[in-house]
């Protein structure tokens, strides 16, 4: 052949096989923007402030949005109660925005399954339906003010009762507060002002009122001034995420609350003569040893609780959710009457000058509806925002009763329990989509404005617009046309209460929607009981005698059940999201599965070997099994289990996404209620528990179940005693990490290294320990992670996971310790008694990618996928990596994942879940190693907007995703180089310690700082 | 003085019931005869094996690296435990055919091809499972340092890529090695076969024709390359074991890594030449030149290489106490009381315990004995790679992240494929080429006499 031939033959081939690569399928048409949409600018990003609809709290919230679609959920600082914390609920509320599940259009029941129709057709039903003489009953959930005087208006204009369900509105204080002090609302608690912290067993850092403002106040509660802090106690039967970051454990046995508090407000009356108004003489005749007999805690524990109620600026908070039984209020109420004889109304403790509008109706009129719709008094029943089929107890009997009405209209985004038995069901916006307002605490506003146009795929529409054409249909006027107006019209009417005064409305309106709030915080708010010495003063007589009963647990079994709330699911309405049911249980670490938590002695004694064994769990209202774990932090006579698992409806990820749904502790309930409050009891059983001789096992993260949680002798997470802090200068040589009283050197790359003191000067500093150094143009990024203000939450495993594309895995692989998270928290027990009590010691680190200056990683990788940038940052270049997993194997924190599968395909990431994925961030192949990259995007985004305003990127300006959820504050981020940046102060703190650095000079650029307990650590920081 | 007389004089090992020449000749080329029944069985067992490796292999390929049993912390299992099993064995090879002719050990003489060839096949079959394990095999030639238009560069500090030379060195060099002492025996196969085969062994034996000349090149170039390949015996499980001790791994990151795996190596390829050799010279009537001195000069082999092993067990445990750092005491801890005990208890047993039975010169001399310790020591030095990787890497220095690895069917199948692999290419080698070294076998034997009948005369070797 000839050169020129063959080289034809070449040429031709060549493009018929580039030719035959492009099948007609795959064109994909770039049309660009004619005119472009106001405020989208290609490839930069446009945030929007608005409120968390994901329960009733409200946070504020920043979401960035890209081309149009929300990518990532950020708390928002301006917000006068979150304060710019957020919680894994929150930042997961984009898997419902882009949940594949979601409600396509509405759709009509058929009898046998359910017929897409038309929004008209959909319209003229529900006007036909709602229009007739019938009653109708509308179950909806807590919403938020405009929400709910909407949902009452059209209520009542359609001849309608409204019931507001929501399982974890804490009813019973609020009838507590009604009688102690004649307002029907929730206190508001100052933590952050209080020296002295009770919980009587309310969960504030996980589900209970607002967690994410607890957080950030319990944090400024917690934060070290000159060698002191505040001091948190917790008492209950089981360690919550909330117990756990106690410093001191009273394990009081379930239902014995109003005992102890009572017994401690007799002490303050007996011993330091405090008052507790009406209820002086009844506390006077409360022993502490009747209380501790009670609680069955010894009584040198309870004495010693009463002396520090008799110090200023304590507070007391609960029982909480997850301790209400049948005598929840009277509960509440001990508590209320301790915080008065302890002198905290008032100061740590306000009481609102209004009732709440939105709460939860008691569980006797939820009863009576039930009761009515089995009779079938009601010709329809409306459901939104709501899923009682799931939510109530089975002994309820809601399902059997909700069959029985003639016409059932469902409003909801994703289908569910309820909306499987409904009628008609109108697929709903997600709050992300649609108008709405919050009222976080009375004297604070923020609006909550959709922050992209409804996902097209889904034909949905905004519940209020779907409320406010149909009462248009009926002929009622609700007061606007759409939904936006009537919040417009309702946040004017707010922002004139609260004197926010601006020359013009629109100007007043565009700054509330960008900064989302207005008004000030908790602590600011009416008070009824203002006077600073109002004290025991606000308490009024109670109407009836009360007598203070404990509760009586049902038996027949010998163990208390305490079913409480997950932080995770709430009470089962975020079961449907994959990063949440990946993400590991702050308390148990496991994730997809539900679990019984035992105490390990009680384990024993019922034959249960060890983790994984599945127990049979019964009780006279049903049984389920359920693998067991096994957990120091709970009394030997009770076992836990949380809420949220369980689904048979509720999308692919609650149940069929190749995991087992778990099981829903309500089935061990009966239909039981406080009778004061109508509060459900989930504490109201005892149960029987046995092996079945089973066993799984369990999708745990956590390697050291087998060292009871503890860390052996491996000085991960260290502590140092608060009170050898503070005196700084005066022995500065014990502040390094082997506490040897070595000289101490700080590294330019941040933290301390031992010195040596014998050599020449020309050996300092060390060897090696300038790795990682760079000329000066560069700076050096680096963290400090305060372990003392971490509270273990894990909202930022999940803002990791939603920022940089993280895939969840599933069951199967989590079982087998395949999980992708590039951040994850370790939790270990140091000091944990569940018998005695005492001085309570978890230790809660988060771990991610240290980036090291010393990195094992960089070396051994044969190809340099692991490399180091000049920053400073350990990066990985994902398409270079072969994936031999050596850079796995040599590092020392185990912070790289691996793609063990094609985790990102489409078959796995359905439309449009794919929308959530950050553009800015690579979505991994099957085969390569990833891991922390320090926000690398966020690191450049920042660096190129400072070039381009010829400017350095400023202290603070980049915030890592993980920190911008952080409601505690616990990390800061920033150039270490620079001397007046927070984090080179930070690192320079005498609790500055480097993970493992001592050990193998990795030289991290991860700073943590020790977590300060009252108790002696030994110089190893155990 | 004859040659053989010399060779005797040195501790060769002539046999008095090999007659002549011609009856070398004869026996050994006798093994390439039509195969029976009984080879065929194997052969097809052998490529049925590797049907399965080969479908495992693609399977993981397709679905992802994730149908192993691998996970976090434990990044290398099975894969790379089979990888340096194979790379130890290959090592008896060189040694036996290298090592043993420089230091003029002529007890070698009838056990050295087959010991070449198991070296061969053995790297052939080490040499897959980087591949395998990685998890974008596509793109493992990356860390091969190719001329590229964007100047990547592998990363010559990665052990990985030293690896990568090391192997592809060793496997040349004893392929070379292995070939070239070949080749006066396939002249012989030659002169013997008729038809395809004696095409086959014409085209393979390179025209050898057996002249002073040919012979004065040929053993110049055997010494040659028996001295470039002893060197590689000593440094290619050097670099496999710094695989290990080059990371800061508790349990693998120690000094002793590079003799104690070279040590272990060559314990190991012993041991698989005694597993090869036993039933080859029962199928093969090779009793008059495998004999119960050559079993007994590998025994002792193994006795030494074994003690070597032994001793470096003892002091991993030694200096993991002595360290005093709670991760070095910590792993060693987890060998033995750990997840994984019954690993580290099966290694010591079968590499430490078993293998002191070879003090005795009953059991030394005692083939059936020899051939079940063998198999033992196999056993034992796959789970000393295993009890090294696995435990290692399940406990390291940070106990959140301690984790179990179980390996998968997938694993499994790959596992018993390899050794499929290896049989396959083995039973070929048995039929096709001598699997005794005629040539040097006839160094031993009497030379025949001047006036005596020479049927083969003519005969090259």
């Amino acid at each position: 052949m000839e050169r020129r031939g063959f080289l034809k033959a070449v040429g031709a081939g060549g493009a018929g096989a580039t030719l035959a690569g492009c099948g007609a399928d795959q064109v994909e048409r770039l049309i660009p923007y004619v005119t472009g949409p106001e405020e989208i600018t290609p490839g930069v990003a446009t945030w929007y402030a608005s409120v968390c609809g994901e329960c009733a709290s409200g946070c504020g919230v920043r979401v960035r949005t890209r081309e149009g679609r929300a990518v990532m959920i950020e708390g928002n600082p301006e917000h006068p109660v979150s304060r710019g914390g957020l919680c894994a609920r929150g930042v997961s509320a984009l898997q419902a925005l882009y949940d594949p599940d979601r409600l396509r259009a509405p759709m009509r029941s058929t009898g046998t399954g359910f017929e897409a129709i038309s929004w008209e057709d959909a319209m003229e039903i529900v006007a036909e339906r709602l229009g007739g003489e019938g009653e109708t009953v509308f179950l909806t959930g807590r919403a938020g003010p405009a929400e709910g005087e909407l949902l009452n208006r059209f209520a009542s204009a359609v001849g309608g009762a409204r019931l507001i369900l929501d399982p974890l509105d804490d009813v019973a204080l609020r009838a507590a507060a009604e009688i102690a002090f004649g307002v029907h609302a929730l206190p508001r608690y100052d933590i952050a002002a209080a020296r002295h912290l009770v919980s009587f067993g309310a969960d504030f850092l996980e589900t209970w009122v607002s967690p994410a403002g607890f957080a950030a106040d319990f944090a400024a509660m917690r934060r070290l001034d000159h060698g002191d802090k505040g001091r948190f106690v917790f008492v209950g039967p089981r360690l919550s995420l909330t117990g756990q970051n106690a410093d001191e454990w009273v394990p009081a046995k379930a239902g014995s609350e109003a005992d102890v508090a009572l017994a401690l407000a007799g002490e303050l009356v007996r011993r330091h003569g405090r008052d507790a108004g009406p209820y002086t003489d009844l506390v006077a005749s409360r022993t502490l040893a009747g209380a501790a007999e009670a609680a069955g805690v010894p009584e040198e524990r309870l004495a010693a609780l009463a002396e520090r109620f008799a110090e200023e600026d304590v507070l007391a908070l609960g029982p909480g959710l997850a301790g209400h039984h049948a005598a929840a209020t009277t509960a509440n109420l001990a508590v209320l009457v301790l915080n008065a004889a302890a002198g905290a109304v008032g100061r740590t403790l306000h009481v609102p000058d209004a009732p709440d509008a939105e709460a939860a109706s008691p569980r006797s009129d939820v009863a009576r509806a039930v009761e009515r719709m089995a009779a079938g008094s009601y010709e329809a029943a409306v459901v939104a925002g709501a899923n009682p089929v799931y939510a109530l107890p089975a002994a309820a009997g809601f399902a059997q009763a909700f069959a029985a009405v003639p016409f059932k209209i469902a409003f909801a985004s994703a289908p569910d329990e309820t909306t499987a038995m409904a009628d008609l069901v109108l697929p709903d916006t997600h709050p992300l989509e649609s108008w709405g307002d919050s009222e976080p605490v009375p004297g604070a506003y923020a609006v909550r404005q959709p922050v992209m146009r409804p996902v097209p795929l889904f034909d949905s529409r905004a519940m209020a617009d779907v409320l406010l054409d149909a009462g248009a249909r009926l002929g009622h006027d609700l007061g606007a046309a759409t939904a936006r107006d009537f919040v417009r019209q309702a946040a004017e009417a707010r922002l004139d209460e609260l004197g926010v005064a601006s020359p013009d409305r629109e100007v007043r309106w565009r700054t509330l929607l960008r900064t989302g709030a207005a008004g000030a915080g908790a602590v600011a708010g009416p008070d009824v009981a203002a006077a600073p010495d109002a004290g025991a003063g606000a308490l009024r007589p109670p109407a009836t005698a009360i007598s203070f009963e404990p509760p009586e647990l049902e038996g027949p079994g010998d163990l208390d059940l305490l079913v409480h709330p997950s932080s995770r699911f709430g009470d089962g309405t975020h079961a449907n999201r994959p990063w949440l049911r990946e993400l590991p249980d702050p308390v148990s670490k496991i994730m997809w599965q539900s679990w019984l938590e035992v105490h390990p002695a009680t384990a024993e004694r019922l034959g249960i070997r060890r983790d994984g064994d599945i127990v049979r769990v019964s009780s006279a209202h049903g049984a389920l099994e359920v693998p067991a774990w096994l957990n120091p932090g709970i009394r030997e006579d009770a076992v836990a289990m949380a809420m949220g698992g369980g689904h048979e409806e509720y999308g692919r990820f609650a149940a069929d996404f190749a995991v087992s749904a778990g099981v829903n502790p309500q089935t061990l309930l009966p239909d039981a209620a406080d009778e004061t409050s109508g509060t459900p009891a989930l504490v109201s059983v005892r149960v029987q528990v046995a092996p079945t001789g089973a066993w799984t096992r369990l999708a745990s993260t956590e390697g050291t179940r087998d060292l009871h949680h503890h860390q052996d002798d491996r000085n991960i997470a260290l502590a140092a005693t608060v009170s050898s802090l503070g005196h700084a200068g005066e022995d500065a040589g014990h502040a390094g990490e082997d506490g040897h009283g070595q000289l101490q050197e700080l590294q330019q790359g941040g933290g301390f290294v031992p010195v040596p003191t014998e050599g020449k000067a020309a050996d300092f500093p060390l060897p090696g320990s300038d790795f990682g150094e760079y000329g000066e143009p560069h700076p050096r990024w680096a963290m400090v992670v305060d372990l003392d203000q971490c509270t273990g939450c894990s909202a930022c495993v999940t803002a990791c996971q939603a920022e940089n594309n993280i895939p969840w895995v599933g069951e199967t692989e989590a079982m087998n310790g395949r999980e992708m998270h590039w951040l994850r928290l370790e939790r270990y027990y140091e000091a944990v008694d569940a018998s005695d009590g005492g001085d309570l010691d978890v230790r809660f680190l988060p771990m991610l990618c240290q980036h090291c200056n010393n990195a094992p990683c960089e070396p051994v990788c044969p190809v340099f996928a692991a490399y180091h940038t000049p920053d400073g940052l350990n990066a990985q270049a994902y398409n270079r990596c072969v994936g031999t997993r050596y850079c796995a194997n040599n590092c020392p924190y185990k912070v790289r994942v691996f793609n063990w599968y094609r985790y990102t395909s489409k078959e796995r990431i359905k439309e449009p879940l794919n929308w959530q994925f950050n553009p800015d961030v690579t979505v991994r192949d099957n085969g390569v190693m990833e891991k922390c990259t320090f926000c690398v995007q966020r690191i450049r985004e920042a660096g190129n907007r400072a070039a381009v305003e010829g400017r350095e990127v400023r202290d603070g300006e980049v915030r890592t995703a993980c920190q911008s959820v952080c409601a505690a504050g616990a990390i800061t981020f920033g150039n270490i180089k620079d001397p007046d940046s927070e984090v080179a102060a930070l690192a320079a703190d005498e609790r500055s310690y480097r993970v493992l650095d001592a050990l193998i000079n990795t030289q991290p650029a991860v700073h943590y700082l020790k977590k300060a307990v009252f108790h002696d650590v030994d110089e190893g920081g155990h | 003085m004859t040659t053989a007389e010399l060779r005797q004089q040195r501790g060769a090992l002539p046999n008095p019931d090999v007659g002549a020449y011609s009856d070398v000749n004869r026996d050994v080329l006798k093994t390439l005869s039509r195969p029976g029944k009984g080879w065929w069985t194997l052969f097809g067992l052998a490529v049925g094996g590797v049907g399965i490796f080969l479908a495992c292999w693609f399977w993981q390929i397709y679905e992802g690296i994730g149908v192993s049993g691998l996970n976090a912390p434990v990044g290398w299992g099975v894969y790379i435990t089979t990888f340096v099993f194979w790379v130890g064995i290959a090592h008896s090879g060189t040694l036996i055919s290298a090592i043993l002719f420089l230091f003029r050990a002529p007890w070698r003489q009838s056990i050295y091809r087959a010991s070449e060839a198991m070296t061969v096949f053995a790297v052939m079959t080490a040499g897959l499972f980087p591949l395998i394990h990685v998890g974008r095999v596509w793109h493992a030639y990356w860390l091969v340092p190719y001329p590229n238009d964007r100047f990547l560069w592998p990363n010559f500090r990665s052990p990985l890529v030293w690896d990568v030379f090391a192997v592809t060195t060793y496997f040349t060099v004893s392929a070379v090695f292995f070939y070239l002492g070949t080749i006066p025996d396939l002249a012989a196969a030659r002169d013997h076969a008729r038809g395809l085969r004696q095409k086959f062994y014409k085209l393979i034996s390179l025209g050898w024709r057996g002249t002073d000349r040919e012979w004065h090149h040929f053993s110049k170039a055997y010494i040659y390359l028996a001295a470039l390949a002893t060197p590689l015996v000593l440094s290619v499980h050097s670099v496999v074991s710094w695989d290990f001790a080059m990371s800061i791994v508790p349990g693998w990151h120690t000094t002793i890594f590079a003799p104690y795996f070279v040590a272990g190596a060559i314990f190991s390829g012993v041991a698989m030449v005694i597993t090869l050799a036993v039933p080859m010279r029962k199928f093969f009537g090779l009793e008059k030149y495998l004999t119960v001195k050559h079993f007994e000069a590998m025994a002792k082999l193994c006795l030494l290489t074994g003690s070597i092993v032994l001793y470096a067990y003892l002091t991993e445990y030694f200096l993991a106490w002595y360290s005093g750092e709670p991760p070095e005491r910590g792993s060693f801890w987890n060998r033995v009381f750990g997840h994984y005990w019954w690993a580290n208890w099966i290694m010591l047993t079968c590499n430490g315990l078993v293998p002191l039975m070879l003090w005795f010169k009953r059991v030394r001399r005692s083939i059936a004995a020899l051939f079940v310790i063998s198999i033992f020591i196999n056993i034992g030095m796959w789970f000393e790679r295993f009890v090294i990787i696995v435990t290692s890497l399940s406990h390291e220095y940070e106990p959140w992240a301690w984790g179990i690895y179980r390996p998968s069917i997938f694993e499994m199948g790959i596992l018993l494929g390899s050794f499929a692999w290896f049989g396959f290419w083995f039973l070929l080698f048995t039929r096709l080429l001598p699997p005794v070294a005629i040539a040097e076998m006839k160094e031993v034997v009497p030379p025949p006499r001047r006036g005596a009948v020479q049927r083969d005369a003519e005969a090259p070797a």
